[in-house]
């Protein structure tokens, strides 16, 4: 399936490509455009303006995402608090790991492209996840 | 021989909004948006941001949050008509957050002379808020310099006490 998104892609957008091929669609393709009139009628719009899986009622895209799909995942939820933060700053969860990744995001924005963005940030991503799932088993911070 | 450029102002994104009176809450949630992105009220229902990727989205999803709750919203790219209004603007915005760093450099200053062990909440707080501050400072005023170096004083001095011997004895001892 192809998937569409705003070019210029930072936090929101790249944790969403990445929650959507590792828990939506294995195949997903990213298409990056300027303007939402330019997605194409076959491609499922995503953190754009006036879209279903955009920021809808104070949640940032990720977060209406794992809404649509009734994602119960506690680790994602966990992810989301953190792209919640880096995209809105808005101190609705206290995510200390939001600034850094904030941070990381605009600086690879600043040098790589958005499909070599999406290739970089899926090991973070996929990093994250690990790491939270283990602090869930374990009930305490990983070693 | 060919002409200096002349400087033109920049491109700058206008958010226009119009919302429901009633109910109040959703308008308190974008009160509190613009307020955090340090936006300049132009007039009723039009605000501003200096233009770019960042602050483009960030209005978009307020125009969306105010579609949301049955108002109508547009977010523009303008460039202001002169240099002496673009200034303008950028004059107000720099003290608005001039104010915001008269505020920290006065609460930091007020804690260094304050209970020493009270110092590591009051550095936490107000490290945090100058990142806030700094997120939608967009033309930094010399006050920004002046809350940093109040805040990096109170830093050193609550430093100093951490490393003062016979509190770390007591710490040590607190910790056998």
């Amino acid at each position: 399936m192809r998937w569409a998104t705003r070019a210029g892609i930072h936090i929101d957008r790249a944790a969403c490509a990445w929650l959507i091929r590792r828990h939506v669609d294995p195949d997903a393709q990213f298409l990056f455009v300027a303007d939402p009139a330019e997605v194409p009628e076959d491609a499922t719009p995503f953190d754009m303006r006036g879209v279903e899986l955009g920021h809808r009622g104070g949640d940032c895209s990720f977060e209406t995402i794992l809404r649509r799909h009734d994602f119960t995942d506690p680790v994602l939820w966990k992810i989301a608090q953190i792209v919640h933060e880096a995209d809105l700053d808005d101190e609705r969860y206290d995510a200390p790991e939001a600034p850094g990744l904030d941070v990381v995001l605009r600086g690879l924005s600043m040098t790589c492209d958005d499909q070599q963005i999406l290739v970089l940030t899926g090991p973070i991503f996929d990093g994250l996840y690990e790491y939270y799932h283990r602090a869930a088993l374990l009930g305490r911070e990983p070693a | 021989m060919p002409k200096p450029a002349t400087p033109a102002p920049g491109e700058w994104v206008l958010l226009t909004y119009r919302m429901p009176r009633e109910p109040s809450t959703p308008r308190i949630a974008m009160w509190r948006a613009l307020k955090r992105l340090g936006v300049a009220q132009l007039s009723d229902g039009l605000v501003a941001l200096p233009a770019d990727a960042r602050t483009r989205q960030q209005l978009d999803w307020v125009a969306e949050q105010v579609t949301e709750s049955g108002g109508t919203a547009g977010v523009w790219l303008a460039r202001p008509g002169t240099l002496r209004q673009e200034h303008e603007l950028a004059t107000a915005m720099a003290s608005a957050r001039a104010a915001e760093y008269a505020e920290v450099t006065s609460e930091a200053t007020t804690a260094l002379d304050a209970d020493p062990t009270t110092h590591t909440g009051v550095l936490r707080r107000l490290r945090g808020q100058l990142r806030r501050i700094g997120r939608r400072d967009y033309f930094p005023p010399p006050q920004r310099d002046a809350a940093h170096a109040a805040v990096a004083a109170l830093a050193a001095a609550s430093d100093t006490e951490q490393s003062d011997p016979d509190q770390l004895d007591t710490e040590q001892e607190e910790l056998a």
